[in-house]
C-alpha cells in the first residue's frame, strides 16, 4: 500500500478531531423518533434491542421453568394437568434454545466484534436490522400462540411422529416449526454479517495473529450456524409440510422414516450447543486479561481448540440417538469423538488455569462468574464424558441426569460468562458501573441455587426419573430430591431479580465508568461510554494483540475516511492491510418491510397454501424497495479509480 | 487521541471488485449455507431411498427425461451471457453492451423457470403420494425457490441498467448476481443426475 | 389438599392406594435405579458408572483446586508473573496436562467400548422372546411360541424366569417410545415400523420397575411397567395359565358382567380370549385380574380404583385413549365381578 503517515501537531488534532466529531454526528445519525427508531441500521442500536429482547425471552423462560418446579416440587402435583405441563417444558427449551441462547451471543458479538476490530458498523447494515426483526417475529409469533393455549406441547426438538399430523393435530406444531424458520433465518444473517465485518474491516495491523479470541469464537460460531442451522430449517419445513400439505417425509406408512428427523434434528442440534458454548468461552478468554493483568495463556493453543471445537462439534450428533437402532460399529466412532471433544476444552480449561496461575488476580464479579463458569464446567463437562460412553448413556440418556448434564454446560457453561459479560460491558453500554455489592450477591445466589437445583437430578435421573414427566408417582423415592430442586429454583429467581434491580438502580446511580474502567485490552475501550454511532473519531491501529496495553505516542489512528458519508475501511482478510474504502447504506424502512414479507409468509402459510403468492409478492416488493432506495447513482468522486482485473472470477 | 500520527487512508479507491467486496463474501457465505442445505436435501434423498426395496417405488414409473434434459442445457447455455455480463460488468464493458447481455440472460431465465413448472409433471408423482414423491417435489422446489430469487434479482438489476448510468457499485452488483447464478446452476447439475437419473440406475 | 370437593378426595385417597400397590410391588426406590443393578447388563453398565464417577471426582476437585489456589496465591503478588521462563513452565505444565487428558480418554474410551460388547444382544441362541409393542401410554407384551395358540399377550407386567437371557423385540404402534428398566438394562426406543432387539437377565426373583424415558404425549408420565422375575417353574406355570382362554363366569352377576363387556364399548377395544371381544385397541384383559396394577402401572388393581378406572379414568390420566363409559350401579358392580375373576 502507498499510504503514507505523517505526524500531526497537538493543535491539529485537536481541531480537526473537533471538526470530524460534528461531522460524524451528523452522518451518523439517525433519523428522530419512531421513524428512526424503526429504520436505524445502527449495529448498536440492532444488537442492543436484541440483547434486550433475548433477555425478556430469558425470564419468559425462566419463569416457564419456574412452573415447572413448582408443578415437580411434591409427588402428584396437579398444579398443572398434562397438557398445560407439556407446553410449559416445550415452550422453556424452545424459549431458551431458539430464543435466548443463541440469538443473546450473536447480539452480543453484532454489538462488540466491529467495536473490538475498530470499525464504524456491520458490514451488511440492512440485512442485519433485517434479521432483528425476523427473529423477533418470530419470537413473538410463537409467544403469542402460547398464551392463546395453542403452544408447542411437543418438547423442543419435537420428535416425529409424535409431531406429526396424526399425533398432534391442531396448529400447536406448525406455529413451532415457523418460528426455527425464523429464528434460523436470523441466525444466519448474523452469522454472515460478522464473518463478514471480521474478514473485511479489521484496523490496520490486526493481522489474524492479533484478532481478540472473542472476535475468533465469533467468526468460528457463526461458521457453525452457517451449516448447522440448514439442517433444522429443512426438517422443521418438512414437518410442516408433512401437517400441512401430506407429504411423508417421516411417515414410516408412505416409505418415510421418523429417525430422518431425528438424524437431521441433531445435525443441527449437537452443533447449536457449541454455537452457544464457543461464544462463552470467548467471552471468558477476553475477560480475563483485564482481571488477571495479563494477556491470556495460550492464544494459539485457545484458537485452535475453538476451530477443533467446530468441526468435532458435527462428528457428535449420533450420541444423542444411541437408544435407537444406530449400528454398534457407528456408535463406536461417535462415542470416540464425543470423547475427543473434550480434549480442546480441556486446553482451554488448563490455559484458563495458567492465566489465573500467572496472574494478579481480581476478584472482581465479572471474575467471580468466570471462577464460577470453569467449576461448573468442568463439572457439566465431566457428566458429558459419561453420556458420550454407550453403555452409560442407556441408562442416564432422557432422564433427569441428562437434564442436570446440559444445564451444568449451559448455565455453568453459557449463562454465567454471560452474566460475568454483563458485568463487564455495562459500563461500556451505559456509562456506568453496575454496582459490585450487589453483583456478589447475585453470584453467590446464582451459584448456590443452580447446585442446588441441578445437582441433585444427578441423582434423581440414576434412580431412573425420566424427563417431561408432568408428575411422579408416591413412592418413588423422587420427592425429597425434587423439592430440594425446587427450593434451589427460588434462590436462581432470587438472583435474578437481583441482577435486575441492579441494572435497574445502576443505569441512573452507577458509578461513572469513563472509557476503560476494567483497564482492559480490546478496542472497544478505546471509545467514550456508551459509543458514539459512529464508534470512533478517528478508527486507531494495533500494533499487538493487547492494543491497548502496548500502544505508544507513535501507534497511529486512521485518518483520511470521508466524514460527509457513512464510509469505513476495508483491509484484506490475512494482515489486515488498508486495501479500499466503502460506503455503507444509511437507514431505511426495507428491511423492516421485508421481514414482515416474511413473516407474512410464513404465518399465512399455517392456514392457507395461499401464504406463500401473497407473502411471495409482499416480499418481491420489499426487495426491490430495499434495491432501489439505496442506490442512488453515484457522482464520479475524486480518488475513485478503476481496479482492473487482475483478481476477477 | 493526542499528537498520534495519522494513516491516511484517503487515497485509497472506493471500489473493488470479488475478495475485496463485502458484498461479494455476504453472497459467498449465502451460497454456503444455501450449498449445505441442497446437500442436506440430496441427503435426505438417499436416506429415504433406503426404505423403498425399489426406487422409484412401483408403480411410480421412472421420471421423464426429456424436459428436464432441455433445462438442463437451457441452463447451462444461458452460463454463457451471464459470464459475458460478469465479464463486461467487471472489466468497464459499455453500458450496451451489458444491456443486451442482460437482456439474453433474462430469456434464459424466464425459459428455465417456465420449463421448471413442467418439470414437476415429468416425475409422474405427487408430493402427497409418498415419500418418494415427496422428496423429489422437495428438491425441485428447493431449486426453483433459487431460479426464482436469481431471475428476479436479474430482473430487477436490468431494469436499473436501463434507467440509469452504469456506475461501480452496481457493476459489482451484477458481478455478484452472476455469482448466484453459477451456483443455481452448478447446484441444479448436481442434482439432475440425482433426481432423474439414479431412479433409472436402481 | 383438604378441600371438601369430591375428585380432590378422590385423588388424596387414589395418591394412598398408589403409595400401598408400590409398597407391595417391593419398595420402589430400590427396584427402580442403576445403582441397583440385578441383572448381567445393569451390572456392567454399574461398574463402568463408578469408574466414570471416581475418574471426574478426582478430575474435579484437581481442577477446582488448581484454581482456586492459583486465584489464592497470586493475592500476595504486585504484578503478573509473565516472563519468559514463568510461561515455559506453564507450556510444559498445561502440555502435561492435556497428555494426561487425552490417555485418561483413551483409558474410558476402552473401557466403554468393552462394556457396550459386554451387554450387546449375542447374536443368536434359543431365548425366551418377547415383543413388546409401545402404545400411547400402555405396553403390550407378547410371548413368542412357534405355535400360534401358545402365543400370549398382556400388558404392562412382563414375567421373566431368573438367571435366564431374555430376548425383546421391541418397536411401536404409534409414536416413539422408550423402554427401560434401570434395574436390569439400559433403554432401548420403540419406533414405529423398526425392531430393535436387547436382551435383559435377572439374577434373582424379585420386581423391577420400568417406566418410559421418551416422551411420547400427555401421559408419559404414566407410562410404566414391571418385570416380574420368577424361577422358572414358576414362570412356566404362570405362562401355562396365560396361555389358557378367559375363565368363563362362575356365578349370575360374572355372566350378566360378561354381557355388560360384550354389549357395552368395552368390546370395541379390548380383548378377552374365549368370548367374542377380540379388538386390539386397548390392552388384552384375558387374565388381566392376575395383573397388580393398571393403567400402566398408574393405580392399584383393586374393586375400587378398577371401578373409577372404568367409569371416570380421565380424571386418574387425562388425556388417556379410554372412553368414559356411563353405565348403571348394577352394571358396573356386575362388569367388575366379571373383570376380577379373569385370572
Amino acid at each position: 500500500m502507498n499510504v503514507e503517515s505523517a505526524t500531526v501537531t497537538t493543535d491539529d488534532v485537536r481541531a480537526r478531531e473537533e471538526r470530524e466529531r460534528a461531522i460524524l454526528e451528523r452522518t451518523w445519525a439517525s433519523p428522530p423518533g419512531l421513524w428512526g427508531w424503526l429504520t436505524t441500521t445502527n449495529h448498536k442500536s440492532i444488537a442492543r434491542r436484541y440483547i434486550i429482547t433475548a433477555f425478556i425471552f430469558f425470564l419468559l423462560g425462566g419463569i416457564e421453568a419456574a412452573v415447572i418446579r413448582l408443578q415437580l416440587s411434591r409427588p402428584e402435583n396437579r398444579i398443572l394437568g398434562p397438557d398445560l405441563y407439556d407446553q410449559f417444558f416445550s415452550m422453556h427449551g424452545t424459549t431458551m434454545m431458539f430464543l435466548f441462547a443463541v440469538p443473546i451471543m450473536e447480539a452480543l458479538g453484532l454489538y462488540f466484534v466491529p467495536l473490538m476490530i475498530g470499525t464504524r458498523n456491520v458490514a451488511l447494515p440492512r440485512l442485519n436490522a433485517f434479521g432483528y426483526y425476523v427473529y423477533l417475529i418470530g419470537g413473538v409469533m410463537i409467544y403469542v400462540a402460547f398464551i392463546l393455549n395453542i403452544g408447542v406441547d411437543t418438547g423442543w426438538f419435537s420428535y416425529v411422529p409424535l409431531s406429526g399430523p396424526q399425533y398432534s393435530p391442531g396448529k400447536r406444531v406448525d406455529f413451532w416449526a415457523q418460528m426455527i424458520t425464523f429464528t434460523e433465518i436470523a441466525a444466519i444473517v448474523g452469522g454472515i454479517e460478522i464473518i463478514v465485518t471480521a474478514f473485511k474491516q479489521r484496523v490496520p495491523g490486526m493481522s489474524l495473529n492479533r484478532i481478540p479470541i472473542y472476535v475468533w469464537a465469533m467468526i468460528i460460531t457463526s461458521f457453525m450456524v452457517l451449516f448447522a442451522m440448514p439442517a433444522v430449517m429443512l426438517s422443521s419445513s418438512m414437518l410442516a409440510t408433512d401437517r400441512l400439505i401430506s407429504t411423508h417425509f417421516f411417515n414410516p406408512a408412505e416409505g418415510g422414516d421418523p429417525m430422518l428427523w431425528q438424524h437431521l434434528f441433531w445435525f443441527f442440534g449437537h452443533p447449536e450447543v457449541y454455537i452457544i458454548f464457543i461464544p462463552a468461552t470467548g467471552l471468558v478468554s477476553t475477560m480475563l486479561p483485564s482481571f488477571t493483568r495479563r494477556p491470556t495463556f495460550g492464544y494459539l493453543a485457545l484458537v485452535l481448540s475453538l476451530v477443533a471445537t467446530g468441526f468435532i462439534g458435527f462428528g457428535l450428533w449420533v450420541h444423542h440417538m444411541f437408544a435407537t437402532d444406530v449400528p454398534q460399529l457407528g456408535q463406536s466412532f461417535f462415542t470416540a469423538a464425543s470423547m475427543m471433544i473434550a480434549i480442546p476444552s480441556g486446553i482451554q480449561i488448563f490455559c484458563w488455569l495458567a492465566s489465573l496461575w500467572s496472574g494478579k488476580v481480581r476478584f472482581a464479579t465479572p471474575m467471580l462468574f468466570i471462577l464460577g463458569f470453569i467449576a461448573l464446567f468442568v463439572l457439566g463437562g465431566l457428566t458429558g464424558v459419561m453420556l458420550a460412553a454407550v453403555p452409560l448413556d442407556l441408562q442416564v440418556h432422557d432422564t433427569f441426569f441428562v437434564v442436570a448434564h446440559f444445564h451444568y454446560v449451559l448455565i455453568g457453561g453459557a449463562v454465567f460468562p454471560l452474566f460475568g459479560a454483563f458485568y463487564y460491558w455495562f459500563p461500556k453500554w451505559t456509562g456506568r458501573m453496575l454496582s459490585e455489592r450487589v453483583g456478589k450477591w447475585n453470584f453467590w445466589l446464582l451459584f448456590i441455587g443452580f447446585n442446588l437445583t441441578f445437582f441433585p437430578m444427578h441423582q434423581l435421573g440414576l434412580q431412573g426419573m425420566p424427563r417431561r414427566v408432568y408428575t411422579y408417582q408416591e413412592g418413588t423415592g423422587w420427592a425429597n430430591l425434587n423439592a430440594l430442586a425446587s427450593i434451589g429454583a427460588v434462590i436462581i429467581a432470587t438472583s435474578v431479580v437481583i441482577f435486575i434491580a441492579n441494572v435497574l438502580w445502576s443505569c441512573r446511580n452507577g458509578l461513572a465508568a469513563g472509557n476503560n474502567p476494567w483497564e482492559s485490552d480490546t478496542l472497544e475501550w478505546d471509545t467514550q461510554s456508551p459509543p458514539p454511532p459512529y464508534n470512533f473519531v478517528f478508527p486507531p491501529t494495533v500494533n499487538s494483540r493487547t492494543p491497548m496495553w502496548t500502544r505508544t505516542a507513535d501507534t497511529p489512528v486512521v485518518t483520511g475516511l470521508r466524514s460527509e458519508c457513512r464510509e469505513v475501511l476495508l483491509t484484506n482478510p490475512l494482515d489486515a492491510e488498508p486495501d479500499r474504502r466503502y460506503e455503507m447504506p444509511g437507514p431505511s424502512i426495507w428491511p423492516l418491510m421485508l421481514a414482515l414479507g416474511v413473516g407474512v409468509t410464513f404465518i399465512v402459510v399455517i392456514f392457507t397454501p395461499w401464504g406463500i403468492p401473497i407473502g411471495g409478492t409482499l416480499c418481491a416488493i420489499a426487495l426491490i424497495g430495499w434495491f432501489w432506495s439505496g442506490n442512488r447513482p453515484e457522482p464520479n468522486l475524486p480518488g475513485q479509480t478503476r481496479e482492473p482485473l487482475e483478481d476477477e472470477l | 487521541m493526542k499528537e498520534r500520527p495519522g494513516l491516511d487512508v484517503s487515497q485509497l479507491p472506493l471500489h473493488g471488485y470479488s475478495s475485496r467486496a463485502p458484498l461479494w463474501w455476504g453472497n459467498l457465505l449465502m451460497i454456503v449455507t444455501e450449498a449445505t442445505m441442497f446437500a442436506i436435501v440430496i441427503g435426505s434423498y438417499f436416506y429415504i431411498s433406503k426404505s423403498f426395496s425399489a426406487w422409484p417405488p412401483r408403480p411410480i414409473p421412472d421420471p421423464d427425461l426429456l424436459l428436464p434434459t432441455i433445462n438442463l442445457i437451457v441452463m447451462i447455455v444461458s452460463l454463457a451471457p451471464e459470464i459475458a455480463v460478469h465479464l463486461l460488468a467487471v472489466r468497464g464493458g459499455s453500458q450496451r453492451s451489458i444491456q443486451i447481455g442482460l437482456v439474453v440472460s433474462s430469456m434464459f431465465l424466464i425459459a428455465a423457470v417456465t420449463l421448471r413448472f413442467f418439470e414437476f409433471n415429468a416425475l409422474k408423482v405427487k408430493w402427497d403420494a409418498n415419500a418418494y414423491g415427496s422428496i423429489a417435489w422437495a428438491a425441485l422446489s428447493l431449486h426453483l425457490g433459487h431460479l426464482i430469487a436469481a431471475t428476479g434479482e436479474t430482473f430487477v438489476l436490468t431494469a436499473w441498467v436501463f434507467t440509469h448510468r452504469l456506475d461501480e457499485k452496481h457493476r459489482l452488483d451484477l458481478s455478484v448476481t452472476a455469482i448466484y447464478w453459477y451456483f443455481v446452476v452448478v447446484a441444479w447439475a448436481v442434482l439432475y443426475p440425482i433426481i432423474y437419473l439414479s431412479p433409472r440406475a436402481w | 389438599m383438604s378441600h371438601p370437593i369430591k375428585p380432590r378426595l378422590n385423588v388424596a385417597a387414589l395418591r394412598i392406594l398408589i403409595a400401598a400397590a408400590c409398597l407391595s410391588l417391593a419398595s420402589c426406590g430400590g427396584n427402580h435405579s442403576a445403582l441397583n443393578p440385578a441383572g448381567p447388563q445393569s451390572e456392567r453398565i454399574g461398574n463402568l458408572w463408578w469408574l466414570l464417577f471416581t475418574v471426574s471426582v478426582i478430575v474435579f476437585v484437581l481442577v477446582v483446586a488448581f484454581m482456586l489456589y492459583g486465584a489464592y496465591r497470586s493475592r500476595r503478588r504486585n504484578n503478573a508473573a509473565t516472563d519468559e521462563n514463568a510461561e515455559r513452565r506453564m507450556a510444559r505444565a498445561v502440555s502435561i496436562a492435556v497428555a494426561v487428558t487425552v490417555v485418561t480418554l483413551f483409558g474410558l474410551l476402552v473401557a466403554s467400548v468393552l462394556t457396550g460388547r459386554a451387554i450387546s444382544p449375542p447374536p443368536s441362541g434359543d431365548f425366551l422372546t418377547i415383543k413388546i409393542t409401545g402404545h400411547q401410554w400402555w405396553w403390550e407384551v407378547e410371548y413368542e411360541d412357534p405355535v400360534a395358540s401358545q402365543r400370549v399377550t398382556t400388558a404392562n407386567e412382563i414375567h421373566i424366569p431368573t438367571g435366564q437371557t431374555v430376548m425383546l423385540k421391541l418397536t411401536s404402534h404409534d409414536v416413539i417410545h422408550s423402554f427401560w428398566v434401570p434395574s436390569l438394562h439400559g433403554k432401548k426406543d420403540l419406533i414405529p415400523d423398526h425392531e430393535i432387539i436387547t436382551t435383559i437377565q435377572a439374577d434373582a426373583p424379585g420386581t423391577f420397575r420400568g417406566q418410559c424415558a421418551e416422551f411420547c404425549g400427555h401421559q408419559h408420565a404414566h407410562m410404566a411397567f414391571f418385570i416380574i422375575a420368577e424361577p422358572p417353574d414358576q414362570f412356566q406355570a404362570w405362562l401355562e395359565n396365560q396361555r389358557k382362554p378367559s375363565v368363563q363366569p362362575a356365578d349370575q352377576l360374572q355372566a350378566r358382567g360378561q354381557q355388560v363387556f360384550l354389549t357395552k364399548s368395552c368390546v370395541l377395544c379390548h380383548t378377552i380370549q374365549g368370548t367374542p371381544a377380540g379388538a386390539h385397541v386397548g390392552p388384552n384383559l384375558t387374565h388381566v385380574a392376575s395383573r397388580q396394577t393398571i393403567a400402566a402401572g398408574t393405580i392399584p388393581f383393586a374393586h375400587d380404583s378398577l371401578a373409577r378406572w372404568v367409569v371416570d379414568s380421565q380424571s386418574v390420566k387425562p388425556g388417556n385413549r379410554m372412553p368414559q363409559n356411563m353405565l348403571s350401579p348394577e352394571e358396573l358392580q356386575a362388569l367388575l365381578a366379571y373383570l376380577e375373576s379373569l385370572k
